[in-house]
């Protein structure tokens, strides 16, 4: 294998001459407007009274929230800093309600301890942290629905042992610099390299082919390609490498239940054991195992490995979860059929949605006049408890869903010219990709798979991910990945790279950064749907629910806004809620006892008669506005605010930039579930604080900005799903002028608000609501259908149908000395993580004599101290797997009672190895195999997700334990996507209402707006780094074609506009033949706050490319209770795409700085 | 040392002055202004004209609102290369050679025996002159000699601003008989970005074989060759 160096990477490179850049925060710095009203009122008041008295006076506070983004700041000391924070989240949770006050910290991964600092002291203090992975759009949830995995991919080196590349939507060399080495070494390896990009981008200068589909149409490609793989591979010849592979490992033998709909049959859900009047002998969770015709006995069997074997009900029920070949109730081998055409009952006509036929202004269909496909299907008839009923293998639909020919009759493609779905003709006119290249393609990828046993890999990005329907885009390539045998083989597999999330020693990790050894639950709120629902985006929905419904699905039974599947989904226990209740959850515990009753049951019967209410049902009530906000390592306003000038309206009360009116305003249809409130709210926010070493967008538009330490001047930890090391970061110098550690500002944030604590908070009881989750016990919630309390479906069973509730114990006053000190639970309740538990007094005892202890006498004497961030990051590798054998070996055979195998060998070699983080300064560790990963370390294979699935037989943490082809939740069906297919994408409607209605004389036209990450800059960072700017074109740039150019009469450098309803961004065009006509690109995410002159659409400076989105939320995204769709902390949920949006493009007539002083202006 | 010099140097306190007005408008500023005007009002190293606007900023600190003054500190001078105070921001940016030149500059301090105590960068314009308050006229009229175009350039900046803290460097700027800032800098420097673009304009790819030494191959030729023109931004 070639060696990891060099790892060189220009933006990397220009950091540490930034360290001492003009554009750092030095100081602590407060809003002028705000810390007049804070001096004036802390003369005469304490504190808590004298935030109370700001935040309570709208006069106040609206003089400073309107100046927000418009400067004004002045520097503050860190004294006077921490005690109005202390005071603004003390006077909130007084009056609030603790999970008002809120925090946002991307990608804990690139430095763990920061994360922590901050995620430490709000779970300490009851608020809630919103999660980034699904807000970035970088989640893809097609990896939990298929494998029940957040994400799990191949390390970089991994490329090397491929035979056969498809980079698709990905462009290494650019985005992943310090790895494109081995992508080019792979080459001089053999390996073929195929590139799929829309635009010429440096990835397909690289490779040795490059297909071009029209940008958002990925997946009709896609599909053509597992259409010539299932007919070449599986129909015409049966590779036994692949058959064996999805035998054992996919969900292809799988039966579905058919249900008849008037003269055709539709798939329904998997069929289950306790289906049968016998349960198969199953006595346990019957309806959560999946069932296979066993070729052996010709019967039908429920195979090991679903996850009803997942959670013994009782003791001793363990040890069958596992990919042995055998029955569960018998332990016999069987041998479990792919298809049941030889020995089928009957062939029935089954039907599958179509989209491919929706008209879209902007994207090609190909129409086939129709929206349902009937194809044949092969079935085989069961007596069920129900009565008789007919059932079909995965494999056999997913055939019949690709439109292969069966040799069955009725409708399907006989040759590849067909120009039937999904053959590779049918694409060509959407995807402009020629039949022959998809074929050629597919046939190159899987006859290398083939000959390599799954050597095949296709690495896959944000240019896939970030488009509304993404997961059509990667379920239709993870299909022909699964039918190639290519998931858990070196060389192999899905290498979705979008955002570092894979934070490696995450047990030990998790345990401090959500204090779960003091309390737990902690507070956790998926960000997509928060910000959509605070910063009222829902309220100018114009996405209808019709338009995203599978033809087969009964539309009455889904009616309202996409906000109202959202309430549903949280009242249902599938989503998270924040805040939770409408009333704050402080008060809860008195209020039952004074009526007597139990807390958990208060809230119960509360909710049911409806005189408790959930906050989600009216968050535009100032009682359930999120009241604080902590930003930290981000630039959530800058790069991460999808729906940029909503923010600036509704969270921030600022100017902005909107241009569309809200449903009211249109006198438009309003949603069903929440109470719609005029004139719609401006200034959620009381107080925004933000940390960062430069002065980034989100600091501009904050009320306190917290000079932090950079990489240089901090001790922190970092891990990358790239590599398979643990990387400290080093003060090698202090922090500059008053700059301090996220640590340590969360800490001395703590200290204050301890003191301050006194007397007006203390050991209060807080009312903590969580959704049902993942990879534990409970979420094996909703077998069957889904049923809404609220309607009288089900009864409220918190934790099954609700949400769970639980009372946990706040012990405010001593939030620091809990801060500063590790907490009882991990010995009493142990640690663990993915469903995994295990004993960790040890370790606690170890760190006891690491970093002494509490001699102190207060809450945490006796305890492991945690002061410093090296203390901190010591927790977090003793605690860890990953990076303590001793844990390592005890996790393994944690998961071995689950599987019934011993997997200890694993990690047996490195049992006494315990990596500290003078360990990982002296030279970067690799990780000890763990599982809570699905790769292992060794020095013989290269780090790649599945491996342990496939080689040591341990499930996929999905309902049939397999990876899935099928998606079986009523939710999924009837929003047609039980299975892949092609879906267009949507019409977000902001361009036609403007379009001729803003002329300034020059023409205009309409593009797609396509935002890819960059090359001068990550993300935000380095974009007003000047030489990062010199290397661009100094300022914002969006890509457009030559052909674009010259029909809207603009040359190369001209400044032009974009805007939509959403709003406007000013930019330097560049005119580029490497761009398709019909789009534009502009790189994620370029600084509102250099070179951006004034917008002629808006009168206000050009926004940042978020000026022109909305987040849209998909209702199949909501869907929990149910196996690996349940939630997870940002494992599963809603996510924030933005590639559907369209913009009009024109030149600009005048190009104002808007360089007259706001205040010369004004006065 | 002629008697001249020496006088001089019984003066250096004014630069110390000088620099203390550059520092952030705290209370601790406040407090000291009349100390600070009284230095500047009895220095014969500035200019008469120099010495009228420096105190003219001094008023305005005393009397102006002290958040209104805060407010105004910060949008100049926390923010931004164009005025920063640090001197090697001017000559480095973000290059790696500042790193060594700090290095230097804090080596002249510690060679004269004094220690950087501030939490700031030894090349922040304050220090700078609080050191040289300490030394000989000669060595002042040196160091900020080699840095009078710096200083040129944030006075031009900051009068392009209207701000009157653009009499600190005119009063340093003549303390040093060197030429002041000029009102009339922004247009030229606006005509300088224009040669900027044009310096940077790349050759397209294919334009037809030179008919002139590639070197003087300039963006007229190009043109006259039929290439688009590139649109030079002001």
């Amino acid at each position: 294998m070639p060696n990891h160096e060099p790892r060189g990477c220009s933006r990397g490179a220009s950091y540490s001459w930034y360290l001492y850049s003009a554009n750092r925060l030095k100081y602590p710095m407060v809003r002028g407007r705000l810390v007049r009203a804070w001096r004036e009122a802390r003369r005469t008041m304490d504190p808590v009274a004298a935030w109370a008295s700001i935040a309570g006076d709208a006069e106040t506070a609206r003089a400073y929230k309107s100046l927000r983004g418009r400067g004004g700041f002045v520097r503050s000391s860190w004294d006077e800093v921490t005690e109005i924070i202390a005071a603004a989240n003390i006077h909130t949770i007084k009056t609030y309600g603790p999970d008002r006050v809120v925090g946002f910290s991307p990608i804990p991964a690139m430095s763990m301890v920061s994360y922590a600092s901050g995620a430490r002291y709000l779970s300490l203090i009851g608020g809630t942290l919103l999660s980034f992975y699904d807000w970035y759009c970088d989640l893809p949830p097609s990896s939990p629905q298929t494998w029940g995995e957040q994400t799990d991919v191949p390390e970089s080196a991994d490329w090397y042992n491929s035979g056969y590349i498809i980079a698709w939507g990905s462009n290494v060399p650019q985005t992943r610099t310090p790895d494109a080495h081995f992508f080019v070494e792979a080459r001089y390896n053999g390996t073929t390299v195929v590139a799929i990009t829309p635009d010429y981008s440096e990835v397909a200068k690289l490779s040795d082919l490059w297909l071009h589909p029209k940008q958002g149409t990925d997946a009709a490609l896609a599909m053509a390609l597992g259409h010539v793989i299932l007919r070449e591979f599986f129909l015409d010849r049966e590779v036994p490498y692949f058959q064996d592979y999805c035998r054992r490992y996919t969900d292809m033998p799988m039966l579905v239940r058919l249900v008849r709909q008037g003269e055709r049959w539709v798939p329904d859900r998997y069929l289950r054991a306790g289906d049968f009047p016998s349960a198969l002998g199953e006595a346990a969770h019957a309806e959560w195992k999946t069932v296979a015709l066993d070729e052996l006995s010709d019967s039908v069997v429920s195979p090991q490995g679903s996850i009803g074997y997942r959670w013994p009900q009782q003791e001793g029920d363990g040890g069958k979860w596992n990919l042995e070949e055998k029955e569960g109730a018998s332990g016999r081998g069987v041998r479990l059929a792919l298809s049941v055409i030889d020995r089928r009952d009957d062939v029935l006509p089954v039907a599958f949605p179509y989209f491919g036929n929706r008209p879209h202004e902007r994207f090609r269909g190909n129409d086939q006049g129709k929206e349902v496909l009937v194809r044949n299907v092969p079935v085989r008839r069961v007596e069920l408890a129900e009565g008789e009923a007919y059932v079909a293998t995965v494999f056999d639909l997913l055939c019949a869903n690709y439109g292969l020919d069966r040799g069955l009759g009725g409708e399907c493609a006989r040759s590849f010219a067909d120009d039937l779905p999904y053959t590779p003709a049918w694409q060509e006119p959407i995807t402009g990709v020629a039949a022959e290249k998809a074929i050629s393609l597919a046939r190159g990828f899987a006859a290398n798979a083939e000959k390599t046993r799954g050597r095949s890999m296709v690495i896959i990005g944000a240019g896939m991910n970030h488009w509304y329907h993404q997961d059509m885009n990667y379920r239709s390539i993870i299909n022909f990945l699964m039918m190639c045998g290519t998931v858990g083989v070196s060389g192999g597999g899905w290498a979705h790279y979008v955002g570092q999330e894979k934070l490696r020693p995450q047990t030990g990790w998790t345990a401090l950064a959500f204090a779960l050894d003091w309390v737990r639950p902690p507070r956790q709120m998926n960000g997509t749907s928060f910000f959509y629902a605070h910063s009222d985006q829902w309220r100018y929905e114009k996405l209808g629910i019709d338009e995203l419904l599978s033809p087969l699905a009964d539309p009455r039974r889904y009616s309202g806004s996409l906000i109202d599947f959202n309430v549903r989904a949280e009242r249902m226990g599938w989503l998270p809620s924040a805040p939770q209740l409408a009333t704050n959850p402080l008060r809860l515990g008195a209020a039952a006892r004074q009526a007597g009753k139990g807390v958990k049951d208060y809230v119960v019967e509360g909710l049911k008669s409806g005189r408790l209410k959930m906050a989600c049902e009216d968050p535009d009530d100032p009682a359930n506005f999120p009241r604080n906000l902590f930003i930290w390592r981000s630039n959530l306003f800058g790069s991460s605010g999808k729906g940029h000038e909503y923010f600036l309206r509704h969270f921030l009360g600022t100017r902005h930039g909107l241009q569309g009116k809200d449903l009211g305003e249109m006198g438009a249809q309003k949603p069903e579930e929440i109470v719609w409130r005029d004139p719609a709210p401006e200034g959620k926010l009381d107080l925004v604080v933000t940390l960062d070493f430069r002065m980034s967008t989100s600091c501009l538009y904050s009320d306190i900005v917290l000079p932090t330490a950079t990489w240089y001047e901090k001790n922190d930890l970092n891990t990358s799903d790239m590599h398979p090391f643990i990387h400290p970061l080093s003060a090698a110098v202090d922090p500059v002028w008053e700059a301090r550690s996220d640590w340590a500002i969360y800490k001395s944030i703590a200290q204050r608000f301890s003191e301050l604590a006194v007397g007006q908070l203390g050991r209060e009881e807080d009312v903590v609501l969580t959704p049902i989750q993942h990879d534990t016990a409970a979420e094996l919630a909703q077998p069957f259908d889904v049923r809404d309390w609220k309607k009288g479906e089900c009864d409220l069973v918190p934790g099954r149908t609700a949400p769970q509730i639980s009372v946990v114990e706040r012990d405010y006053p001593n939030t620091y000395r809990r801060y500063t000190a590790l907490g009882p639970l991990l010995e009493t309740l142990g640690n663990g993580g993915k469903g995994i538990a295990w004993d960790t007094r040890e370790e606690v005892e170890g760190l006891a004599r690491l970093n002494y202890t509490v001699a102190e006498d207060g809450a945490s004497k006796g305890r492991p101290r945690i002061e410093t961030d090296i203390d901190a990051a010591e927790v977090i590798l003793y605690l860890a797997p990953e990076t303590n054998g001793n844990v390592a070996v005890k996790a393994w055979a944690a998961l071995s009672r689950a599987t019934g195998r011993d997997h200890r060998h694993l990690a047996e070699s490195r049992e006494d190895e315990r990596i500290r983080f003078r360990d990982v300064q002296a030279q970067p560790r690799k990780i000890i195999s763990s599982p809570t990963w699905s790769g292992i370390e060794s020095e013989k294979v290269s780090y790649t997700a599945g491996y342990t699935n496939v080689h040591e037989l341990i499930p996929w943490r999905t309902l049939s334990g397999r990876q899935q082809f099928y998606q079986d939740h009523r939710w999924l069906r009837d929003f047609g996507e039980g299975f892949a297919s092609y879906r267009p994408p949507i019409d977000t409607r902001t361009v036609a209402p403007l379009l001729g209605k803003r002329g300034n004389g020059e023409k205009e036209i309409v593009l797609n707006f396509i935002t890819p990450h960059q090359k001068w800059g990550i993300h935000s960072t380095y974009t007003d780094n000047l030489l990062m700017l010199t290397l661009s074109r100094g300022g914002p740039i969006v890509w457009i074609s030559e052909a674009d150019a010259k029909q809207a009469g603009i040359e190369d450098n001209d400044w032009i506009e974009l805007y939509n309803l959403n709003g406007a961004i000013t930019a330097r065009a560049v005119v580029s033949q490497r761009v398709h006509v019909g789009m534009c690109l502009m790189y994620h995410a370029q600084e509102k706050i250099v070179n951006v002159p004034g917008s002629e659409v808006t009168g206000l400076r050009g926004g940042i490319h978020n000026s022109v989105t909305r987040t849209v939320l998909k209702p199949t995204h909501m869907v929990g209770g149910y196996a690996q769709l349940s939630y997870g902390f940002n494992y599963y949920g809603t996510v924030g795409s933005n590639r559907d949006e369209f913009v009009i493009v024109r030149k600009m007539a005048q190009v104002d700085w808007l360089d007259r002083s706001e205040r010369s202006a004004a006065e | 040392m002629n008697g001249a010099e020496a006088m001089e140097n019984a003066d250096m306190i004014v630069l110390r002055a000088l620099g203390a007005l550059l520092t952030y408008p705290s209370q601790e500023l406040r407090e000291a202004l009349p100390e600070i005007a009284a230095a500047i009002g009895a220095s014969d190293l500035i200019a008469p004209g120099d010495r009228g606007a420096v105190l003219g900023l001094v008023d305005l600190l005393a009397s102006a609102d002290p958040l209104w003054a805060e407010e105004r500190y910060v949008e100049l001078f926390d923010r931004g290369r164009a005025t920063s105070l640090h001197l090697f921001e001017h000559v480095h940016g973000e290059a790696r050679d500042r790193g060594a030149a700090m290095v230097e500059l804090k080596a002249v301090y510690e060679g004269a025996g004094f220690r950087l105590a501030a939490n700031e960068l030894p090349d922040y314009l304050p220090v700078v002159l609080e050191y040289l308050s300490c030394r000989g006229i000669a060595e002042a009229r040196d160091m900020l000699g080699d840095c009078a175009h710096i200083l040129r350039a944030v006075g031009e900046a900051l009068l392009a601003r209207g701000s009157p803290y653009s009499a600190v460097f005119s009063a340093l700027l003549g303390i040093i008989g060197a030429e002041g800032p000029d009102d009339s800098a922004s247009s030229r420097r606006a005509a300088d970005a224009q040669d900027l673009d044009r310096d940077w304009f790349e050759q397209p790819a294919f334009a037809p074989a030179p008919r002139v030494a590639a070197m003087d191959f300039g963006i007229d030729a190009a043109m006259a060759n039929g290439c688009p023109r590139k649109e030079i931004a002001p």
